[in-house]
């Protein structure tokens, strides 16, 4: 499996950071800060989720020991289901299929870990100010305002509580303000309020006869199966390439994924099946936007983050390995 | 606690449980704000109008400028008319339920999908088409838990696996 650590890894940030005048003032500073707390510091509490026109509400416990993280995720709306987080290490427990998946973070946007790229990127195709302070959950929080230069990702307002940088809240904004999609936490216990016993799975000690499914499957052999996206958006790295097996599908699925260091998008490229499509088709709920593109024996289907034209432009730059524009960063 | 507010709505709790939820929903201030945001959802999933107090105003503001993003085209769900905040959010873990034409607003409600031209942008809907076989990809993509990947044991059982 490839992946550039260094994008997802909040530690290699910090090199990022140029000296600023007044960290106070200085939004980088404020997103680096937002970061590094999400990763170093030890905090529970429940979050709704908006996103389109769905919301779910979940409960998560982070807690970060001898340099690593530890968080546990548990779904407080519908069937039971948690996930349990090392690092990058994902354990998935879904106690009804008894089934557990084991995986790795990639794509997922865990709040309060929403800053998740180099902070030059983020510069580079975002306006950064910041906003008011305002109280949230009785706290003092700074809203961070993240307007893009382009059309091809959403403006972002992040609000970081003001003595830890934990974000409190986050919206992303599409193009007439509106808000996409929303994270916030409705209560929340920080430091010694957690208890390291709390990121444990509850269903740990019931899970031993489990079905286990791990993904992603093995690494695409290089310039076989290998895909590649040419004139990505700005800012739009490569940062992880690998092959999922998903149910009702009976081949291996070639996933990419790219990232501007806040917004990802997952390209798909499965083989053809069913009667052929000849059009290209787009659509987006939320903040999420999904593009179709048959491409000969192949389907690619994009999704993301992003406005449709972001998906799009990236739907149609896929080709094989050899035409590849953009590599895997080192 | 939230759960237990989230199942009070649902009609779903004993009648001891009630009243601790009711209790402590009450006598909470975060608890109470919890409470009236899930209500609030609830009614903007369901399409009805938002009360415009105090208390809604404040929290609609922070939710949105644009209630209408929570608010249109949601489908009633079996149990219409009752439809509580837990058992709407169930529904919408299955992760594609119903699909906003984000950039045409007239289009036709439902499970749709908008067709573009390919020299189209960003995205010009001329006419609806179904999507299906997306659903597996968004769960890939946002690497939530989403029991609906897996069959329940039971049903293996029942399909004779």
């Amino acid at each position: 499996m490839r992946f550039v650590a260094a994008a997802l890894s909040v530690a290699a940030l910090a090199a990022a950071l140029p000296a600023a005048a007044d960290p106070e003032s200085d939004p980088l500073a404020w997103l680096q800060r937002a970061a590094t707390s999400a990763r170093e510091t030890t905090y529970a509490g429940t979050v709704m989720h908006m996103q389109g026109e769905r919301t779910v509400t979940s409960r998560i416990t982070h807690v970060f020991l001898a340099g690593s993280e530890q968080e546990r995720i548990e779904s407080l709306d519908g069937p039971r289901r948690e996930i349990v987080r090392r690092d990058d290490q994902l354990q998935c427990y879904f106690p009804d299929a008894k089934t557990i998946r084991f995986d790795r973070r990639v794509t997922a946007r865990f709040f309060p870990s929403l800053v998740t790229g180099p902070l030059e990127t983020i510069r580079e195709n975002y306006r950064l100010a910041l906003g008011k302070v305002e109280r949230v959950l009785g706290q003092d929080c700074q809203w961070i305002h993240l307007d893009p230069k382009d059309a091809l990702r959403y403006a972002q307002r992040l609000c970081a509580e003001v003595g830890s940088g934990l974000l409190l809240r986050a919206k992303t904004l599409g193009p007439r303000q509106q808000v996409l999609e929303l994270y916030a936490f409705t209560n929340l216990r920080t430091g010694r309020e957690v208890s390291r016993g709390e990121v444990k799975s509850t269903f740990l000690p019931q899970s031993r006869g489990w079905r286990r499914d791990v993904q992603p499957i093995e690494e695409p052999k290089s310039g076989s199966a290998g895909w590649s996206v040419a004139s990505p958006p700005s800012g739009f790295r490569l940062v992880g390439e690998m092959q999922r097996l998903l149910p009702n599908r009976p081949h291996p699925v070639t996933q990419l994924v790219l990232s501007d260091g806040i917004a990802t998008m997952s390209v798909f490229v499965e083989p053809a099946s069913g009667p052929p499509q000849t059009s290209e088709a787009t659509s987006a709920d939320g903040a999420l936007s999904v593009f179709l593109r048959p491409m000969g024996e192949h389907v690619v289907t994009v999704l993301g983050e992003v406005p449709p034209a972001a998906a799009q432009q990236v739907g149609r730059g896929v080709g094989r390995q050899v035409d590849a524009v953009i590599a895997p960063a080192k | 606690m939230t759960q237990e507010i989230s199942l009070l709505m649902d009609g779903e709790l004993q009648a001891g449980e009630a009243g601790r939820a009711i209790k402590a929903c009450c006598g909470d201030e975060e608890l109470k704000r919890t409470w009236q945001a899930y209500h609030l959802v609830g009614e903007a999933l369901r399409g009805e109008a938002h009360r415009p107090d105090a208390s809604t105003r404040r929290i609609m503001d922070a939710i949105a400028r644009e209630p209408t993003v929570l608010a249109p085209r949601w489908r009633m769900p079996a149990r219409a008319g009752r439809v509580a905040f837990a058992a709407a959010a169930s529904v919408a873990t299955v992760a594609v339920v119903g699909w906003i034409g984000m950039q045409d607003r007239d289009a036709p409600a439902g499970a749709v999908i908008a067709k573009s031209a390919p020299t189209a942008a960003p995205v010009l809907a001329s006419r609806v088409v179904p999507l299906h076989n997306v659903n597996e990809y968004v769960v890939v993509h946002r690497q939530l838990p989403n029991a609906d990947f897996y069959q329940p044991v039971a049903n293996q059982a029942a399909a004779g696996r």
